[in-house]
């Protein structure tokens, strides 16, 4: 039997609210300290505890982050799912199973069976904490089976439980455990190993929510308000926790202000009220938040109030599946509120860009007056991705065009709150306190001078001057990321967290006889490169984890005529992380639609 | 009137400003609409306690109340907000720039109902800020509905009678822990005045909800809100009278009777003399008990219903530098370089 090397998939199942988690992501950082390339996504339930759990890792030597096809090693601790999570493995799996559990065995033949008593051997070490050891217990298991480095496996232990040195105790000894019962009483039958590999560059896991947190107070964050929502908590959660470090004085007192909001429509008003005062405010929330926030989000467009709101986008409609990953909010982002509206999205696909997005979501806000979306989704916000190391802001703050010196102020010949003096659509503006040019802000229609006005042409030059103003944002904005062979005439624009699966999706449709190009959109209003990437393809795919084909719409919409029917829609969503497969499988039949 | 003569017949406020820097534009609201007359009682308080007009922030949601900011405090910045969300967005204006007068104007529909909730949390929060209910149980830019504060068995103009529980804006204030809770009448000048003048120089969640007759859909005889019926049946807890802490001797004469003085955060006083009987604004119990009695009778009670100065306000709580954020320097709101060169090793480790 050959061995195959670092290139699998575990799917461990279990319950929610039973410590999995920490035993999931020891296993997952060991793997990562042994330099092999690996991914862990969660799939949670939305439930505190007892509802069923996965956590996929995938190994693989070519770097894909997606879930695989199929599961290689299924772990099973959760009678809940025992039935259908054995029905789903192909032959020559691996299922590693809690012998303990009442009622249920591995019955299949074709598949290789190691059933482990978990929960006596948990007993045994810590009865009151036999749930949470029999976790560890698996983990302690599979090192074993597939040779997971100890050193690695017990620095991966203490980073997990951070100086809590009885806690570390207890986990290595389950650990050994279960190290110990499978030389004792296990064969190796199976194929699945794993090998140290060398890293050429350093890197560590964090998840795209905190690199948000992190982006945001680098940005200059002044002001955040916030309404609990997964999968978007994390982002102020992780602002909170870095404050003492980052943004407190000696003196204990800080200068970024927190406010948990009473819900999603205070929390827009707080952030427009701290844009309106001269600050950086910013929110965080996700779909349904964003739904509850249209109607502030046009005021901060017609008004013309720097703010920022990240949206981690979840399935929708409706509460949809609050704990799944959706690439659904573009639309309602893009035009959001009632009336004619165009808002800048942010779309980073990275957690290196999660952080770089989050400081210069500020520097959009102040420069172009008007709010700024950041759109992550569950995917990226919540699993762990492996990150470079942040880049510092390469560039000074940009506060816009705000008067704050009399000098200056009485240095225009005419001053007004919304007069295109530069000709670029962005207006001057002062402050409240400061004395110069008091204006009564609303979402009336109002004249350049910030007088109340219903006439036609007021009305009629104020929007095509927004129109105008963001128009003019597409090429300042983020430029698309292309990865191109000159050969090639078919090109996949995509956006966001597909990025993590674009490669694999790619090696596949050359397997199929497909030479792909990918762009990938960073923002919206798009770049003019995404038009010239389309020109230089006879025919381009439009790739997205929704069921509507949102981005698409949009393309659809604002290119020229000359080239609209070249662009195709893939759109395809489950509430999963993307797998490759089927997306390589769904731009294989539109092609073959397409081009006969 | 030659120019001199004019000049010296301009009175100044204690910060050398006229009266005209603290007025507005003209009102587009109904001649007589009691609106109007607290719009003038907001110009004279915000004059008489020397406040610096460009200090001021003057914040509104939609309606006929939230109309007025523009009839009044020219010099101030403003923001007509979204129906009901004034409490949320002057919330974080506050946290930018805490060292401003907020002043928000309301309505009934705007606070009683679709705003409720965010007037609730903005008490919860002893917000810094004035806010001013121009009360007249009924809707006006929508043509004359009943709002969430009409009385039980009032009729407006046109229509059936009120058969709903109205919310009392000031019993909900006074069971939220609201420090400083006020029932004037716009009808009522010297009251009103005194009792805002106070309002501005506490440091908390200051509500003055104020009966506010609308002259064209609620001001019959048979309304419980209109002119004549708050004349005819509005009981006063107290006389006021506002000393300022610039100015102990001004204008306030020594009463005979009994009074009750209380210090507010900047050093003013307002003074409360009584009446008939004494009414102890620290006691939540009796400011409740009066509102209870007034409804009970279908009265209206006025006078400075509740006070408290031993809650911490929303600045406290938000812990934040002494300077405003607004004057923070960007180097000082961007963490160093070596900052994040830390940060990003230490994830390495």
């Amino acid at each position: 039997m050959d061995a195959i090397v670092n290139d699998f998939t575990l799917n461990i199942a279990t319950a929610n609210g039973t410590g999995s988690q920490s035993a999931n992501l020891i296993l997952l950082d060991s793997l990562f300290e042994m330099g092999v390339p690996v991914s862990g996504k969660n799939l949670f339930p939305s439930n505190i505890s007892g509802l069923p759990t996965w956590y996929i890792l995938r190994l693989s030597e070519n770097g894909y982050q997606a879930p695989g096809d199929r599961t290689h090693i299924q772990i099973l601790v959760n009678p809940a799912t025992w039935e259908e999570d054995i029905e789903a493995l192909e032959t020559g799996s691996v299922v590693i199973w809690n012998s303990d559990t009442k009622n249920k065995t591995v019955e299949r033949e074709d598949i290789v069976s190691y059933p482990v008593p978990m929960t006596k051997m948990a007993r045994k070490i810590n009865p009151k904490l036999a749930k949470l050891v029999t976790n560890i217990i698996y983990v302690g298991v599979v090192a074993e089976l597939l040779g997971i480095d100890q050193k690695c496996l017990e620095d991966a232990v203490s980073k997990q439980f951070k100086g809590k040195s009885s806690a570390i105790e207890l986990n290595i000894q389950a650990l050994e455990s279960g190290r110990e019962y499978c030389k004792e009483n296990l064969t190796k039958s199976d194929p699945f190993v794993v090998e140290k590999r060398e890293r050429t560059e350093k890197q560590f896991f964090i998840e795209g929510n905190e690199a948000v947190a992190l982006g945001s107070i680098y940005g200059g964050c002044q002001m955040l308000a916030w309404y609990p929502i997964t999968p978007s908590s994390s982002i102020a959660e992780g602002i909170i926790a870095y404050i003492p470090k980052l943004r407190t004085n000696e003196d204990g007192k800080t200068n970024l202000a927190v406010i948990q909001a009473e819900d999603e429509l205070a929390a827009a008003g707080m952030v427009i009220g701290a844009g309106w005062a001269g600050g950086r405010g910013m929110t965080a929330t996700s779909g349904p938040g964003i739904s509850l926030m249209q109607e502030f989000i046009g005021l901060a467009y017609f008004a013309e109030v720097p703010s920022v709101f990240w949206d981690v986008n979840r399935v929708g409609p409706s509460t949809g599946l609050p704990t799944r990953t959706q690439q659904s909010d573009i639309g309602m982002l893009y035009e959001g509120s009632h009336g004619d509206t165009q808002h800048i999205v942010l779309i980073p696909g990275t957690v290196e860009e999660c952080f770089e997005f989050g400081w210069i979501a500020f520097d959009c806000a102040e420069r172009f007056q008007t709010p700024i979306f950041g759109l992550s989704d569950l995917d990226l916000g919540m699993n762990k991705w492996a990150c470079n190391g942040f880049e510092y802001p390469d560039i000074p703050m940009d506060r816009g065009k705000v008067v704050r010196e009399k000098e200056v102020f009485e240095a225009f010949e005419t001053f007004g709150r919304y007069l295109d003096i530069d000709g670029d659509g962005i207006p001057y503006r002062t402050l409240p306190g400061s004395g110069m040019d008091p204006i009564l802000y609303r979402g009336t229609g109002h004249n350049p001078m910030g007088v109340y006005s219903e006439k036609p042409e007021d009305y009629h030059n104020l929007m095509a001057r927004l129109k105008m103003k963001i128009e003019n944002s597409r090429d300042l904005l983020p430029e698309p990321l292309t990865r191109e062979e000159a050969d090639s005439d078919i090109g996949v624009i995509y956006l966001g967290s597909m990025e993590n699966s674009i490669q694999e999706i790619d090696d596949i449709l050359l397997e199929m006889g497909h030479h792909v190009n990918q762009c990938r959109v960073r923002a919206l209003p798009f770049h003019s490169k995404v038009e010239e990437f389309i020109r230089r393809h006879k025919t381009t795919i439009v790739l997205e984890i929704n069921r509507d084909g949102q981005l698409y719409g949009i393309l659809r919409r604002e290119l020229p005529n000359d080239i609209v029917t070249n662009v195709h829609s893939v759109a395809y969503s489950d509430g999963l992380p993307p797998r490759a497969r089927i997306y390589a499988n769904l731009i294989d039949e539109k092609l073959k639609e397409v081009n006969g | 009137m030659s120019e001199r003569r004019r000049e010296r017949a301009v009175k100044l406020n204690v910060i050398s400003e006229p009266k005209d820097s603290y007025t507005g534009g003209p009102s587009s609201l109904c001649p007589g609409c009691g609106h109007d007359q607290i719009s003038n009682v907001i110009i004279t308080a915000a004059w008489e306690n020397g406040v610096e007009p460009h200090r001021i922030a003057k914040m509104s949601g939609i309606g006929c109340s939230s109309k007025t900011p523009a009839y009044y405090l020219g010099q101030s910045h403003g923001f007509n907000t979204v129906h009901g969300r004034m409490p949320s967005v002057t919330t974080g204006a506050y946290a930018i720039n805490k060292d401003l007068l907020y002043l928000g104007v309301s309505g009934d529909g705007d606070s009683a109902s679709i705003g409720i909730g965010q007037l609730i949390h903005a008490i919860r929060r002893n917000m810094n800020m004035v806010y001013v209910v121009e009360n007249n149980g009924v809707y006006g830019l929508t043509k004359g509905q009943y709002s969430a504060t009409a009385d039980v068995g009032s009729k407006k103009r046109k229509g059936a009678t009120n058969e709903i529980q109205p919310i009392d804006l000031c019993a909900l204030a006074i069971n939220l822990g609201c420090t400083f809770v006020a029932r004037s009448f716009s009808g009522s000048r010297r009251q009103l005045t005194s009792i805002l003048r106070a309002a501005m120089s506490h440091k908390g969640f200051a509500l003055i909800d104020v009966i506010s007759p609308c002259v064209t859909f609620n001001n019959n005889d048979e309304s419980m809100k209109s002119y004549g019926y708050v004349k005819d049946n509005e009981v006063t807890l107290h006389m006021t009278d506002y000393i300022p802490h610039f100015d102990p001797m001004e204008e306030v004469e020594v009463p005979e009777g009994h009074f009750r003085d209380i210090t507010l955060h900047d050093g003013s006083t307002i003074r409360l003399e009584t009446i008939s009987e004494e009414h102890d604004p620290s006691d939540a119990m009796a400011a409740l008990a009066a509102l209870h009695d007034a409804e009970t009778n279908k009265k209206h009670v006025t006078g400075l219903l509740y006070f408290d100065s031993s809650k911490p306000s929303l600045a406290e709580d938000l812990d934040l530098v002494e300077t405003p954020l607004l004057d923070l320097d960007d180097s000082e709101i961007r963490p160093s370089k070596e900052s994040l060169d830390a940060l990003n090793a230490e994830f390495l480790s």
